[in-house]
């Protein structure tokens, strides 16, 4: 038995070195975007989180098969896990076995920042030039997918807007109308609870809707960077848009804002309040148009149905027409499994995947197709989209792609503690500086 | 005794097993104790840290302190519903006449549910806002003053999400103990009641002393399994609000694959190990010692 344990000891350590020696991988060189050679169809792979028969794929899915047609052999095969955390962790076990496929989702997270730094990933600047699409694409949706220097190594497929929805009977019932600036929104939450609305439905479950909350006053307050300097530890909780941020968040809870027990609640639940009458607000973007404004909308709430975008504050560094406008999760190539037919396959995927997504009724990345609003639509539809035409340059970018994985799990957990009103603002101060002080350095070399 | 060559081939057909096992569970064990003397995001180069992990685990973390009690606040509430209820049950079924193996079926019936349905059960039995049924029946016995939001409240998550495990696995330990106590001999009890003892004292002086190393079994398993709880309480809260209900293991789970820390995971998931025998290693001792006594 002594022997068989050393033995089985022996194996461990020596299969243990040779992973970690295999780990570095043999990546090409990700500047590289125009590979020489004969196109040789195969199958290749994506993996991504996004919904299963929703556009993105069923649009790829057909584009593969034209593409078939001409290159017999070649398939595309969409690997999806829709659920963000399962993702997550799938990409990043893939990654540390060194198994990525030739195509894989990520948001510009410092973990993928840590795979473009070695080298795994294809410079999508280079690469969308090359393919000359690069000045078709919004500029907010190339940004939204930068990392911190500028450099882009993900393409988009979406571009959303994210707005706070509202039912203006409810609010008519209530006696408050929409708010000028954010600091407005915990005194119209006493006002709703007073008349016996719900005033925000939440989905804490998945615990990013609550984050997107802390981000609103320093992006008004100081702009986008705050949080690009908080992530390092340049910036703090205790600063003054931290601070405001903070003590907004505890009002916020104070006033409760949100439903009762919205901890345990998901996506579901709150779009079932917001979509039944319930609750007065709803914080979510334009991929959620088809259920909020056309005629699936519960008849009851259709016409009452609108939206603000977000607030701003007095001496707002940021417009109006500033607010989250995120592209989605993008798309990385993988360096390593870069050649000819995936090269090929995305110049010709990349052309026509605009037009047909705009005939979906979503709002293109790109600026060269009309989005088709569809025939069930109502008003709302159009005015959501035609935002997207007077946007500033600005975003505010959502905090769970920018911090570093256990300070952004850290924050999300004391978030709800904060507005539950379990921690003080002081204690959320104390734990989050010092949660930042401790990982970010690992993160941010 | 066996004789020798039948000796030799009962230990040919436990090695395919023995070494199955070896792959499965000693050579990941021995992988972690490996990884635990590393830090490694799993993308860059492994750096060697000495003990470093084991002195923050031990000196410099506070969720990991509050994990570990959490996990044992949730093992015991799991032991006194499956250990506690499956001797209830099962001591009332061997004094029934009739219906027995419908009720067995009966309680044994969640066991064979997927856990996911089991999560997603409760989160609906516990919710508050629409109603769930929890707080329903305490609206209607009036006890409405207790209604609350019990995933959401910190002091009553970690019960709330403990309580799932516990009523799940009951009926698998009542069947195990029901088992052991149709064996216990009758003429020894009918003595004993011809001597004038009582329901309590057959109980205690016959029938459990009679069933101790079946109960010594079903209670080093129900250990074990609460030690290594993870997916309802995964599932219902993640651990939340803020780490109330945050065990171990689904902790060990966010190191790995949330923060990709898979040195400081390992770290836990050797603690998790170290615990699991010295539990095992307790309950041995307590109920030997109390048997020879």
């Amino acid at each position: 038995m002594k022997k068989l344990l050393r033995a089985a000891a022996v194996a461990a350590v020596t299969a243990l070195a040779l992973t970690a020696c295999g780990g570095g991988g043999t990546a090409t060189d990700p500047s590289n975007v125009t590979p020489t050679g004969e196109i040789k169809p195969r199958e290749i792979s994506w993996l991504l989180s996004r919904p299963a028969d929703g556009a993105v794929i069923n649009i790829m899915k057909k584009l593969a098969d034209d593409y078939a047609k001409d290159h017999p052999g070649f398939a595309l095969n969409l690997i999806t896990t829709p659920d963000r955390p399962s993702y997550i962790q799938k990409l990043e076990t893939l990654a540390a076995a060194n198994k990525l496929p030739e195509l894989f989702d990520t948001d510009a997270t410092p973990f993928a920042q840590e795979l473009a730094k070695q080298g795994k990933m294809v410079d999508a600047d280079k690469l969308l030039k090359s393919l000359d699409v690069y000045d078709d694409y919004r500029p907010g949706a190339l940004d939204y997918q930068r990392f911190d220097d500028g450099s882009l190594y993900m393409i988009p497929f979406q571009f959303e807007l994210e707005f706070i929805w509202y039912n203006k009977a409810l609010f008519e019932k209530a006696g408050v109308s929409v708010p000028k600036s954010l600091d407005d929104i915990p005194a119209m939450c006493t006002a709703l609870r007073n008349s016996g609305i719900t005033p925000i439905a939440i989905d804490g479950q998945d615990q990013w809707p609550l984050e997107r909350y802390v981000a609103y006053q320093p992006f008004r307050e100081a702009g986008p960077d705050f949080v690009q300097k908080l992530k390092k530890g340049e910036a703090s909780f205790t600063d003054e848009a931290g601070q405001k941020t903070v003590n907004w968040m505890a009002d916020l809870g104070k006033a409760k804002c949100f439903q009762e027990g919205f901890s345990a609640q998901g996506y579901s639940d709150a779009q079932n309040q917001f979509t039944s009458g319930q609750a007065a607000m709803y914080n979510i973007g334009t991929w959620e148009l088809p259920s909020l404004a056309t005629d699936k909308l519960n008849p009851e709430v259709r016409d009452d149905v609108d939206f603000f975008t977000l607030p701003t504050i007095e001496g707002s560094v940021t417009a109006a027409n500033e607010f989250v406008s995120p592209s989605g999760i993008g798309m990385a190539v993988n360096s390593k499994t870069y050649d000819p037919l995936v090269s090929d396959f995305l110049k010709f995927a990349l052309a026509k995947y605009p037009a047909e997504y705009a005939a979906t009724g979503a709002l293109s990345p790109t600026t060269n197709v009309q989005t088709a609003i569809p025939a069930n639509a109502t008003p709302l539809y159009k005015k959501a989209l035609e935002t997207a035409t007077t946007l500033g340059d600005k975003q505010a970018m959502p905090w769970d792609t920018q911090l570093d994985p256990t300070t952004n799990g850290r924050l999300q957990q004391e978030l709800v503690l904060l507005v539950q009103g379990n921690i003080s603002p002081e204690q959320f101060t104390k734990t989050m500086d010092d949660a930042i002080k401790q990982n970010a350095p690992k993160f941010f070399k | 005794m066996l004789p020798n060559r039948s000796r030799t081939s009962v230990l040919v057909f436990l090695l395919p097993p023995l070494l199955l096992y070896c792959a499965a569970v000693l050579f990941p064990i021995l992988q972690s104790l490996f990884l635990s003397f590393f830090s490694w995001n799993g993308i860059s180069e492994m750096e060697f840290v000495g003990l470093q992990n084991y002195v923050r685990m031990l000196t410099a973390d506070d969720i990991f302190w509050r994990s570990f009690f959490n996990a044992l606040l949730y093992l015991a509430i799991c032991l006194v519903l499956q250990l506690g209820g499956a001797l209830v049950v099962a001591s009332l079924l061997t004094s029934l006449r009739r219906g027995r193996e419908l009720i067995k079926t009966l309680y044994l019936l969640p066991a064979v549910i997927s856990t996911v349905a089991i999560a997603f059960l409760f989160v609906r039995i516990y919710s508050i806002d629409p109603v769930g049924l929890l707080n329903q029946l305490l609206h209607w016995v009036g006890l409405g003053s207790l209604e609350r939001a019990w995933l959401s409240d910190v002091n009553t998550v970690l019960a709330a999400v403990s309580a799932p495990e516990g009523w799940r696995f009951t009926g698998l330990y009542m069947l195990i103990i029901y088992a052991a106590l149709i064996a216990v001999p009758k003429e020894l009890e009918e003595a004993a009641v011809l001597d004038g003892a009582s329901k309590w004292t057959l109980f205690t002086k016959i029938r459990f002393p009679y069933i101790r190393p079946v109960w010594i079994t079903t209670t080093i398993m129900a250990t074990t399994y609460g030690l290594r709880g993870f997916d309802i309480p995964y599932l219902m809260t993640n651990g939340g609000p803020g780490q109330s209900s945050e065990l171990l293991t689904t902790y060990m789970y966010k190191t790995a694959f949330t923060s990709t820390d898979f040195g400081y995971a390992s770290t836990i998931s050797v603690f998790i190990v170290i615990e699991c025998l010295v539990a095992v290693g307790l309950i041995l001792f307590m109920l030997k010692r109390k048997a020879d006594s």
